[in-house]
This record gives C-alpha cells, structure tokens and sequence, in this order.
C-alpha cells in the first residue's frame, strides 16, 4: 500500500516483511492493533535500528519477525524462507539456526554460566558438547570475556551480560541478529561499548543485525534507521556514518 | 508502616496470588489431615477396643467370689450387701459349661448361666433378638428346662432369626449317684480242706450262701477231740480301717468250736476269739458275737483265711455258717457319675450384641434355682446353695458413659478392707473370707497397655509422614518467599521495615494456616472415618463396632496445629524474606551460601560436642545400669544404643558444624551427612545381627531416632552433593542426541535451587523408606514353601476331638483315619487337657509351692492347658538323638540346660534340629533332672508394666533364648533345687521356671502337687509353630483365653501320674486310658499345600460329625466333633494377619506417598509459572516444545528418582535391621520397588505434564514479559 523502503537494490533482501498486521486481544472490546500493514525490507550484512515512540510497535515488529509472537496477518520472508508456513517444530528450528536474540534484560539462564548459555544453541543443533564448549569459549575469548567464561550472569555487570549474550546470539552464525533494547538497561559508556561491538561483527562477518531502539545516538550508529508511528513505517533515513564508513 | 499496612500488604497478596495461596492451603491441609487422621484412629481404635472388651461386662463393676476358690451361698448375699453399700444393684452368678446339640449342630462348650430373676433392674434387660422388645424371663423360664439362647450363641449353631421357637435341644449333665455299698461278706464257696489238720471223716458243703460241714464220729469218741480244717484263698483285700466289726452267723450242734483267722498283709494274722483267750477255738454262742476290728484298723487282709472246725468230745458234729460279714457303723456310700443326656427347650433368643446384661452372657441362660439344680446332680453332697460370684453394679448405663477408674479402684481398695477375716485350715494363716475383683478395671489396664503400644507405634509412623508433611508446607513457603523477592525489595525500598515484612508473611501464613486446618480438620474426619471402616474389615468380627471417635480436642487441635504449621514453616522464609537486601533483591540477586562459617555456628558446634559427651557418658558413667561404650558390652543392648545413637547424632553435628569454620562447608557438612546415617545403620546391619543378643522391646523411640537419623543422614549428603552429582548427569545428558537442551537446562535448575529440590526429594526419601520398610515385612517373614514344608515334618493336617476319643474295645480312631484315605501315612494321637470349671484346681498350674507359707490363689495360680508327650510320639522308632529315623523331630526354640551354645554365633537350621532332638532326648530320659532358675513371669503380668515391657519377640520364632545372668535357685540347706522337667508353647512362661501341676485330687479335694522345671518352649512360628499350641492370639474364632495361654507337656511318666491325662487316681469324669487320643497330627503322601489334603479333612469331618453315622455311630455317641485344620491354611493364615497389619500401615505410607505427589504437583505447578522467563527464553533460542516440556518432567523425574534412591536404600537397611532382629533373611520385594519406581515416574510426569504443556504454549513473547 504504501511505497517500499528498499534502501540498496544491488543485494538480496535476507529479511522481507509485507502487509504485516498484529491486533493483540483479537476479536475482543479491548482489541489493540499494534501493527497496521507494516512493510521492510533488510538487505544482507545491513545494520538497521527501527526508532520510534513507545508504543508505536516496534517491540512487536521484532517479536514477529523471530516469531516470538503469532501475527495476525502478512508475510515475513527470512533467508528467502516464508517463516510464517512454517510449522512450530521448524520455526524453532529456524529461530535456533538463522536468527539470534539480544534483549534488554540480556534474558541469560540465570542459572548457567557464560559459557554454557553461550553453547546451549549449538548444544539445542545437536553439536557433540565438547565441541560446543571450545566455539562457545572461543567466541566469548574474541568478545574479550576470557576472563569470565565460568561466571553466572549475576556475578557479571550489565555490559559482559551483554557481551555473553551477543555471544549466544551470534554463536549459531544466524541470517539475522534481532535486538531489543540491547543498550536500553547500560549505562552510555558501556552501551558505546556494546554498539562497537555490534559494528565490528557487521563489519567484520558482514552480520545482519536489525535493532530496535529509542536512542537516537544508538540509531546513528546503524545503516539505517527506520522510523515507526502508529503500528506503521513512517520513514526511513541513512544513518549518519553509513558512508564513512563504506568509504573506509 | 505497622501492623495496618502489613495486614493491608498481605489481604493484598492474599488474594492476588491465587494459586500460590492454594498451594500453601493444600499443604497445610494434608499435613493436618494426617494428624486429625492419625489422633480420630487411635481414639477410634482406642473405643472400639475398650468397648469390645468392656462390652462382656455389661452393668457389672466388679464382683465378690470365695477367697480360697470355693462356691459361696446365698448366705453370703447378706454380708456383701453390708460390704458394698454404693452397689446400685447386686446379683448372684453361677454358670456352667455343657455341650449342646441343636439337629446336627453341636457345639461342646455352651456356657449355661444361671439367672437370678428379682435381680437388680441396674444390670439392664435382655432384648428379643428379632423384635428387640424385652423379655420377660419370669413367664419364659417356667421350667428347669426352660433356657433362653444369646444370640451369638444362636449364630454358631446355625439358627437364623426367623427359626421357629421353641426348640430342642440335647446336653449333658453329669449325674453323681451315690449307693450305700453292702458290707463284704466272705465267699462260703471255694473252701479248701487242708487234709494235713483233718482228723475225721466229714461232709463238706458249701455254696456262695451257706457252707455246712458235717464231721462224723471220731474213733475215739468221749475223749479226743475231731478236727477238719479249711482255707480260702479268694477273700478280697479288705482295708480294715473301713470297717468296725465281722459278724458270723453260724449255727451248729452244740459240741462245736471254732477257729476262724484272717490274714493281714504284714504277715500276722488274728482270729475270731474271746476276749479272754485270743488263740483258743470258741463256741457258737461268741463266735455269733459281733468281733471288734478296732485293734487291727491298721491292716488290710491278705487274701486267705483259716478255719477251723473242731468237735470237742468227737462225737458227730455239724456247723452252718450262712454269713460272716463285715460291717461298719456308718454306712459305704459309691459314687458313680453318669452322663445324662438332657433335652432343654429354647423358649427364646436374646440379643447378646446389645451393650447391656444381654452382652454378658454369650451363651444360654436359665433361672438360677433350676441351674442350681442341674449343678447339684453332679454333686455328692446335693447341695443347691451354691454361687460362683456375686456381681455388683456401681453404676448404670456404662455403655454411655463408663465408670471413671478412680472411683472404681477406690471402692475396691474401700471393699477389700471391709471384708472380714477368717484362719485358713490348710495354712493357719488368717485371710479375707472374700475376694473382690473388677474384670472391666483389668480391661481398662490391658486396653491402655494395647493402646499405648498400638498409638506409639501409629504416632511413631505417623510423625514420620508427618514430617513429609512439615515438608512440603516448608517447601510451598520458601518459594513465596523466594517468589517475592523482588516485591519485599520494592516494600523495602519505600519504608516498609523488617517487622512489617515479617508480619505481613505471617499474618499471610496464619490466614493460610487457619484455612488450611479447617479443610484438614475434614480431610482428617474422612481420612479417621475410612481407616476405621477398613480396620472393621480387616479386623473387624462383627461384634466390633466401630464409630470414628472425635474428641473436641482434636477440633481445636486441627486448627491450632494448622496455624502453628503454617507459622512455624512461615518464620525461617519470612525472616529470610526481612533479612532482603534491598538492592540485590531488586536486581534479582538471589542470597548465596558462603563457604565457610561464622564464629558463633563454630561455638553452637563445640556446645553440640560437649552435650554428646555427656549423653555418651550416661551409659556406664552416670547411669551405671548401662555398660560403658568404650567395652564390648556396651553395644550389646538397644537401651544403650538409644544413648549411643543420640550422642552420636550430637557429636557429629557438633564436629561437623566445628569443621566448617576451618575447612569448606560442603565438606563438613558431607561428613556429618555420612556419619549421621553410619551410626543407625551400624546399628541396623551389624548390631542387631550379631551383638544384640536379646532385642525384645524394640522401643518406638529408638526406632524413631534411627530411623531419624538414616534418613537426615542421607538427604543431607545428597543435598550437599547435589552440585556435583547433577554435573554428572549433565555430562550423561549432553552426550545424547536430543537431550543435549535439556541436559544442559535441567540439572543446573535442580542445583540452582537446592533447598527446594532437596525438600522436593526428602518428601520422597522419607514416604519411600517407611513404604519399602513395610513392604519388606511380608516377603521376609514368608519363607520358601519348601522350607516351611521341612520345617513342618511333614505333618499336613491337625484334628481336634471335642473330647477324647472312645474308650471302645476294638474301636481306635487312628485306625479308622487310617481306613478314610490310603494316602494317610501317618497319624499320630495326642492326650491334651485343659479344664472348663473355673473352679477345679487341676486347671490351673502354681507358680510357688502351694505347700509354702508364700502361696496365694489369687496371685500364684495360672490357667493353662496340658499335654502328654511320649517318646512314640516324637522319637517314634528312634531311640536317640543320633537316631535318623525320628517320627516328628519338632523344633524348640529354648532348651534344657546345656543344650544351647552360646558361642554359636548364627544357629543353622541343622543345628537347631540337632539341639531339639537332644532336648527331646533329656525330655523322655525318665531319671533327667534340671535346675530351677531365679526367673519369673514377664511383666506383662505384673502391675507396673508398660507398654516398652511388653515382649514381641516372645511371640514368634526362634529367639535363642538362655538362661544367662540368671542364678539357680537354692533350698534352704544351700543344694540347687532340681525337678523334673516339662516343655511348654506358653509365651508366658519363661524357661528354667519353676511351677507345680496339681497331679491328682486327694480325698481333701486338695491336688497333690509334684515341682517341675520347664526346660524347653516349643517353637511358635517354624512350619505355624507347634501344631497342637494355640497359633495365634488373634486367629481362632473362638480363641479362649486360656487356649491363648498355652500348655505344659508332660512326659509320658508324669502324664499317668495324673487324673486327667491318665487314671492315676482311679477313673474320674476326666481320667483317660493310654490310648484315649483327642488331637491328632497326619501325615500324608501329598505336598502340604495340596488341595488334596482339604479333601481328607473334610472326609475326616464328615466321617466323625454325621449323627448316628460313622465315627458318632462306632461310639454310640453324638456328641463328637471332629475340627480339622490343615496346616497349610494355618500358615497363610498367620501370613494374612501380618498382610493385614502391613496393609494397615500402608494407609498411613500411602497418605504420605500422596502428599508426595501433591507436594510434585505443587512444586512443579510453581516451577513452571515463575520460570516463565526462562521458559520464554529457551524458546528464543529455539528449545522446541517438546524440549521445554521434558525439562520440566526431567527435573521432577530427577528429584523423584532421587528421592526414590534413597528411600530404597535406608528402607533396606532397616528391614535387614529387623529381618536380623528375627533371624531372617531380607527379601527385596522387586515387585513392590518397581511399583514405587513406575509410581514416582508417572506422579513426575503428571505432575509435570499439565504445567509444561501449557508453558511450552505460551508464545515466549508474552513469558518474556513475565516479572515473577
């Protein structure tokens, strides 16, 4: 309905979104329509933010798209995979293998230690535990938590939760990153920290990552961003230092 | 804040928090149930107990007999209404046992009670069995054959309700008649002339009536006196003592003279002389006087007499003597008894189930004058006065509320010393003409001593449970708490101070607390309810009412007890909770263990350790009446293992507590964990096998500390190593393919959450050690088929005559078995005995010289029952020991002195049979002797017992017994006293004993008692025990009470020197022929649990109770019953009891397995919400359902498995403790441990199901969102 964002033609979308609608409580009086025919596309190795008010719906958009959360009409094209014919079992299967989750509440097993939340998706792939453990600890040694690969989460400060989380996320080698708030519960320095981090994987394993954020120097930090109003794309504009970069 | 805003703060939660609140109510609620459950059973069990037993005494409180154990008459009724001056009503009883025979019912033991008709209206009325209306006995028993039948007598006969009255029926009555005995005459036939003092020709004549002798002329007549003499050799053997004079009728010519002389045994001999001249032959005129026998009253006549007839101038001489009699002033009366049979008429059936004097008599009931009657036929003397007892009632309508026992004990002390005194003839000594006694305060004694054994034992079990109980509540409330971390912190964070938070969880918990205790205050009533009803049909006979009893106190109990549950299990969590630091339970930090102790858990330890040293210095430093523990023989009893076992508990918990400050707490704690549980299971496997000799009186609160500690012992060291042992699963889990998520989710939760997960399992432990220990008592006490075959000897069947068999020329019962079936091998015939008049003496055995001074009726006289065993009997061919070829080598289980060998560490089977057999031997050696020990009764019989006095292991087995540390007993010249020996199946009397069987009756009536020593006690339980003893307290129908107590066996020498196993005295009503059998034991051909042998039993049966057929038809009597019981039905039936005891305790473990499984259910219900997040998470990161909902079931699998383990293993180890205690061997019960496996499994898995499919539905989005 509306003209398409599609921001660089010359890659493959890995991430299409269309005509997505999401009313919470359907059918009932306090009926909310979250998303209202919401489309996006996400090229390959894109960092993209989606800013917006509070409720503007921007949560749900990301829930949706790793399928957190039922949609009530579209299609979410992933990978070139219409995510919503999958069934549950392959859905799972999908989230563990092509898209990896940071949250603002970091959302670790409180209950394992870096290491292990970092190899339970590789464990969950069916990868022999020994082998997951060297790649969980390797990755974490290149996150620069070498030093911290057997605490719980509580014993770790908010950035190194981060950290262990992006490394659970990344772990997997997913399509597509999706982060809530990854800064929103850090302090600015470390959330400098944590966005330096998100640029090096973009840059480095040319890693999509798709961010939702309210933080307009968060947003800059990306490609893109993406502005929501109302359940809908309002528009989207080049983050400041997407040329500079490319310029590189 | 105060108290307003914590009440504010906690309706809040109250009724935000639904579930949780539920969760905790259901906790409570089960916890209580159990208590209420356990208090209304006992108190039921308690009642119904009471009333069965009080229910026999109807109105009467106590009652008045003859102190020295005759009848008393209707005169004393006088004296005893001036006695009891409080009796609300006083009447005479008197009754007797006669057989009775209704169609071809019989029955050989009625017991006919005389009925006192103006009796006091205190003792209540008899009741119409079928319309319930009241009797009136006047117009019913009009005649002397008038009898009304009780009810439960009615349903043994076989007579229903609707049966038509009157009816008949047949009984005996011994008639004791008494004829005046014609003095003996001499036989004036069968003399013989004695050729060599016969000087004339003669004429002899003689028949029984007259003896004429006629002498001829002598050759030289006028001066030689003629002479023929005559001698008999058939005179009987006269005591003179009986006799006064000889009469001699004689008539003759007048030239005659006579010398007439008797012999005496001694060898002298008198003649029928003249005062004057005692040698010289006398004329007709004196030898017609009547001759003095006073001189020779001493003799007895040797058989022969002389007589001389003389002719004193030898002319032709004649003599007739028609007569020469004995004589006596009084007159010789014979007794002969003679069974009458005797039709009465039962013009009526009372209720004998109706409390009141109807429940008294379980019988018939007849007037009392015409009772007296029957009574005095068997009487000598006639008498008709006479009365057993004179019952009194102090009060009116026990059944509705009893007697108090105070006011009952203080009349009696009040009566005895009223009664007035008179000298006894036998001793000299003075006593009370009468002896008060009060069956229903006996009663009150034994119930208290049942019920206080059967309480402790439930209480015992049930705190326990209970504990399961205390669990899970504990449980629920740590998880409020932890739950609510995050919220105290936010209170907190806005003012709320430590006391609120405390107060607002409390007052959260006492509103928990009192709701909870209402539910389980019903919970318990129908949990009381159901387990009375079962126990009515495990138990129950009918005559057994059972009402669940609720006291008030249980009411206030139950919600008092639900409060201070939820309080007391609400004060950790809720100090805990107030104790929050602020900014780590708003960050979600959780508290964590530190590594090590403080100072003052190091100070609380050395305290633990110093108390230990005390208690472990009780035994043999302060209480001298242990051993020390540092001696060997300070390990070999259980009252010094209560000490060792509490100071061990202390000391390892103080060395353990102590450690911590010093080394890791896991570490400390992991020690005390493993010696906690070392010290009883020490105890368990090694003590009670071979240290313990004597393990009688296993009291509840050693088991209780044991058992205590097993299993504190192992939940802490599990808990503590929970850590580590779940790694180890992790490490299994993540190697297989499609457990890896999970193997990786679910240990780390279970260790992460340790306090919960180790209730979670110790509510397993606990319910599963007590269920494995119950489960194991059935298998174990049930040997091999096989080896009970053995043991058995291969006797199959016992038959009881209901008197001994018929003394029949010709006519042999064994024979005629041996005629029924051919695969009959062998039958073997007993003589037993037992008296059912309460007032002969032969029944009853002294426990002290009835000769001494010491002796007391009332004290020292025990009912039991008698047997004969013969060396035929036993040895059969055999003639020793070494013999092989013994016919019924039965086991003992004590034996004669010298026999038992101590040292033996474990007696084996062969050993055991070995030693009996010797025991046997010493039995049959006519000359042994053995010494009388210093032992007496145990205390069961004595005043001051109590229930840990009580001896069960006297009840079965082989218990090994010896006579160690008990010294033999002297007379007074300082020489061990030494007595024949008898063996009993008694439980009550102890070997090496003393006691003194009544022989024979003298002409006194008073016994003659001969000393004996019991040298051996037969085995109770190999094979059912000795067939011919009373099996089992509880197992008969009708079991008696002096059945249940046992017999003496006597050999076959001192069988017939008594009256009522042989004719020592001549033939009485009880006296036997040697081969008088009335138990017989058979052997056949088939295998003992054969149906086959059924069917000889009952071709047994049907040979002997078929009236005017068979066996009855052979002995012209109908009054024989044949009772058949097949050994083998013996033996299952002993095993359904203990079946029925275990499947009684298994309410109780099954209860504790629900809470179990509520407390699973619970937990996992509260798991699965508050780990929403989690749960969201996993599915994230792409944990598919499945995977979510296995590691929710892992979890409790795991936590049940564990739990499962451990209660396993302790409940194994206890049940070797008791399988040792009996000499057993433990069987494991698979069966029952896969049971138990299958069962945690599916609990784990339901109770995880529900809770983890929903989880796994909800989208992750929403459980992201989820806060707690």
């Amino acid at each position: 309905m509306e003209e398409k964002h599609s921001i660089v033609e010359d890659r493959e979308p890995i991430l299409v979104v269309s005509g997505l609608h999401k009313r919470y409580n359907e059918g009932k009086s306090n009926e909310v329509h979250a998303i209202r025919g919401l489309d996006l596309s996400v090229q390959k190795g894109d960092m993209m933010a989606i800013m917006g008010p509070s409720g503007c719906g921007k949560t749900t958009l990301l829930n949706m798209i790793g399928h957190l959360d039922r949609l009530s009409e579209g299609k979410i094209i992933i990978d070139k995979i219409d995510t919503g014919q999958l069934s549950d079992g392959q859905m799972t299967a999908f989230r563990r293998d092509r898209i990896g989750f940071i949250f603002q509440l970091f959302n670790l097993f409180p209950f394992l230690s870096a290491v292990e939340n970092v190899e339970t998706p590789l464990l969950l792939k069916g990868m022999k535990a020994g082998v997951a453990r060297e790649q969980a600890k390797m990755l974490l040694r290149e996150l620069g938590m070498g030093d911290r690969l057997y605490h719980l989460p509580l014993e770790l400060s908010g950035g190194q939760q981060q950290r262990v989380a992006v490394a659970r996320a990344l772990i997997t080698e997913p399509a597509i990153i999706l982060g809530d708030e990854p800064t929103g519960d850090l302090d600015s320095t470390t959330s400098a920290d944590v966005m330096n981090l998100f640029r090096r994987i973009n840059k480095i394993s040319r890693q999509t990552l798709v961010l939702v954020t309210h933080n307009r120097w968060i947003a800059e930090q990306c490609d893109y961003i993406v502005h929501m109003t109302d359940g809908k794309v309002s528009h989207v504009e080049q983050g400041p230092f997407k040329g500079e970069e490319d310029s590189k | 804040m105060g108290l307003k805003s914590s009440f504010m703060i906690a309706t809040r939660s109250l009724l935000r928090r639904k579930t949780k609140n539920l969760s905790a109510i259901l906790a409570i609620t089960l916890g209580v149930t159990l208590l209420v459950g356990i208090q209304i059973t006992t108190a039921t069990l308690e009642n119904a107990f009471l009333t069965s037993l009080l229910q026999r005494e109807g109105e009467v409180d106590l009652q008045l007999t003859n102190s020295t154990g005759g009848y008393l008459s209707s005169a004393d009724a006088e004296t005893i209404v001036a006695l009891v001056p409080e009796a609300l009503g006083i009447m005479p009883e008197l009754s007797m046992q006669v057989p009775m025979m209704l169609g071809s019912q019989f029955d050989d033991s009625v017991e006919l009670a005389g009925i006192f008709l103006n009796y006091s209206d205190a003792f209540g009325s008899f009741y119409d069995w079928k319309t319930e209306d009241k009797l009136d006995l006047n117009s019913l028993l009009s005649s002397n054959t008038s009898v009304l039948l009780s009810s439960s007598q009615a349903e043994k006969l076989g007579i229903t309700k609707e049966m038509s009255l009157p009816a008949m029926v047949t009984t005996e009555f011994t008639n004791v008649t008494g004829t005046v005995v014609e003095p003996p005459t001499l036989p004036l036939s069968d003399w013989t002339v004695e050729p060599s003092f016969t000087s004339v020709e003669y004429v002899l004549n003689s028949s029984s009536t007259n003896l004429t002798l006629e002498l001829a002329q002598s050759p030289f007549p006028g001066f030689v006196p003629s002479i023929v003499a005559l001698y008999t050799m058939n005179i009987s053997k006269l005591s003179l003592s009986d006799f006064d004079y000889i009469n001699v009728t004689a008539t003759g010519t007048s030239n005659i003279q006579v010398l007439l002389q008797f012999s005496l045994d001694d060898g002298s001999n008198f003649n029928i002389t003249s005062l004057e001249d005692t040698s010289l032959p006398v004329d007709l005129d004196i030898l017609n006087e009547a001759f003095d026998l006073a001189p020779y009253s001493n003799g007895t006549l040797r058989g022969d007499a002389f007589l001389a007839v003389m002719s004193s101038d030898g002319m032709p001489a004649s003599i007739e003597i028609s007569e020469i009699a004995f004589e006596t002033s009084k007159p010789v009366i014979s007794y002969s008894s003679e069974i009458e049979k005797t039709e009465l008429q039962v013009v009526g059936i009372f209720n004998s189930k109706r409390p009141g004097i109807g429940s008294m008599y379980r019988g018939a009931i007849i007037r009392l004058e015409y009772l007296q009657q029957w009574i005095s036929l068997q009487d000598r003397q006639k008498i008709a006065d006479r009365i057993n007892a004179y019952l009194v009632a102090l009060k009116t309508d026990h059944f509705i509320s009893e007697i108090s026992e105070d006011y009952l004990q203080e009349q009696i002390d009040l009566i005895e010393a009223a009664i007035p005194e008179k000298i006894d003839l036998n001793t000299g000594e003075t006593r009370k003409i009468y002896y008060v006694e009060s069956a229903r305060l006996t009663f009150f004694g034994i119930a208290e001593i049942i019920i206080t054994l059967l309480s402790t034992m439930l209480t015992a079990l049930g705190l326990l449970i209970t504990i399961t109980g205390v669990l899970l509540i504990t449980n629920v409330q740590l998880m409020n708490v932890e739950d609510r971390e995050f919220q105290t912190g936010v209170m907190r964070a806005v003012g709320e101070n430590r006391r609120g938070i405390a107060l607002s969880i409390l007052i959260e918990n006492a509103f928990q607390g009192i709701v909870g205790g209402i539910f389980g205050l019903v919970g318990g009533l129908a949990f009381g309810q159901a387990v009375a009803v079962y126990l009515v049909s495990l138990f129950g006979t009918g005559e057994f009412s059972v009402q669940p009893i609720v006291s008030q106190q249980v009411v206030v109990l139950s919600v008092v007890t639900g409060v201070a549950l939820g309080i007391i299990t609400g004060i950790l969590p809720a100090l805990r909770a107030s104790r929050v630091n602020i900014v780590e339970a708003l960050r979600g930090i959780k508290v964590t263990f530190e590594e090590k102790s403080g100072r003052n858990l190091a100070l609380l330890g050395i305290l633990f350790i110093v108390f230990s040293i005390f208690v472990l210095l009780i035994n043999g430093v302060i209480d001298e009446s242990y051993e020390a523990i540092w001696l060997t023989d300070g390990w070999n009893t259980l009252e010094e293992w209560r000490n060792i076992l509490i100071g061990a508990g202390l000391l390892f918990s103080g060395i353990g507590l102590v450690l911590s400050r010093f080394i890791s707490r896991t570490k400390a704690l992991n020690f005390t964990a493993i010696t906690i549980w070392a010290a009883p299971v020490f105890l368990f496997v090694i003590a009670m096998g071979e240290w313990i000799p004597d393990i009688s009186g296993l009291a509840p609160d050693i088991l209780m500390i044991s058992v205590a500690e097993i299993m504190v012992g192992s939940v802490l060291f599990v808990s503590v190593s929970l850590p580590p042992l779940m790694r180890a699963l992790r490490r299994f889990l993540v190697k297989i393919r499609g457990l890896k998520g999970v193997g990786q989710i679910a240990p780390a939760l279970i260790s992460s959450h340790k306090t919960r997960s180790t209730l979670t399992f110790a509510i397993f432990a606990v319910v599963l050690t007590l269920n494995v220990t119950v489960a194991t008592l059935v298998p174990t006490n049930l040997s091999s088929i096989i080896e009970t075959e053995q043991d058995s000897k291969g006797i199959d069947l016992i038959i009881s005559l209901s008197k001994p068999e018929a003394n029949i020329t010709g006519l042999s019962y064994i024979e005629e078995l041996y005629k029924i079936d051919n695969h009959i091998t062998d039958v073997i015939g007993f003589k037993t005995y037992r008296s059912t008049n309460p007032l002969d003496l032969s029944g009853y055995v002294a426990l002290e010289d009835p000769r001494s001074s010491n002796f007391s009726a009332q004290n020292d006289l025990l009912p039991l029952g008698y047997g004969e065993l013969t060396s035929g009997q036993i040895r059969g061919n055999a003639t020793n020991s070494f013999d092989k070829d013994w016919r019924y080598d039965f086991y003992l289980s004590s034996f004669p002195d010298g026999i038992y060998q101590p040292s033996a560490d474990e007696v084996t089977d062969e050993q055991l049979n070995e030693m009996s057999k010797q025991a046997w031997d010493l039995f049959f050696a006519p000359s042994y002797r053995m010494a009388a020990y210093n032992v007496s009764l145990p205390e069961l019989l004595s005043d001051e017992r109590e229930a840990s006095d009580f001896d069960f292991s006297s009840f079965s087995g082989y218990d090994g017994y010896e006579l160690e540390g008990v010294s033999v007993l002297r007379d007074e010249n300082g020489s061990i006293i030494e007595n024949p020996v008898v063996f009993t199946d008694s439980f009550l009397l102890p070997l090496g004993m003393q006691v003194w069987i009544p022989m024979n009756t003298s002409e006194s009536g008073f016994p003659v008692y001969q000393a004996f020593t019991i040298a051996g006690r037969l085995d109770s339980q190999r094979a059912g025990g000795f067939p011919l003893s009373p099996f089992n307290l509880f197992g008969g129908e009708e079991s008696n009470f002096i059945d249940a107590l046992g017999k003496l066996y006597l050999n076959e020498y001192w069988a017939n020197q008594t009256n009522f196993l042989a004719e020592a005295n001549g033939a009485t009503a009880t006296a036997r022929a040697p081969n008088q059998f009335n138990q017989f034991l058979i052997k056949t051909t088939y295998f003992m649990d054969d149906p086959q042998i059924q069917q000889i039993a009952q071709a047994i049966e049907d040979f002997t109770n078929t009236n005017d057929q068979g066996y009855r038809s052979l002995a012209e009597d109908n009054f024989y019953v044949a009772s058949t019981t097949v050994l083998y039905s013996m033996i299952e039936q002993s095993l359904e009891m203990i079946q029925r005891v275990v499947s009684f305790l298994q309410i109780y473990v099954t209860f504790g397995l629900t809470i179990g499984a509520v407390g699973m259910a619970v937990i996992s219900v509260r798991n699965v919400s508050e780990r929403k997040r989690e749960i969201g998470m996993m599915r994230a990161i792409g944990f598919p359902r499945s995977q979510v909902m296995l590691s929710v079931l892992l979890e409790l699998v795991v936590l049940g498995i564990i739990g499962l383990a451990i209660g396993v293993a302790n409940g194994l180890l206890i049940s070797l403790g008791f399988a040792n205690m009996q000499g057993a061997t433990l069987v494991i019960p698979w069966n029952d441990l896969g049971v138990y496996l299958g069962f945690i499994t599916l609990i784990a898995i339901g109770a995880g199901a529900i809770p983890g499919w929903f989880a796994s539905r909800i989208p992750p989005a929403e459980s992201l969102r989820y806060v707690g």
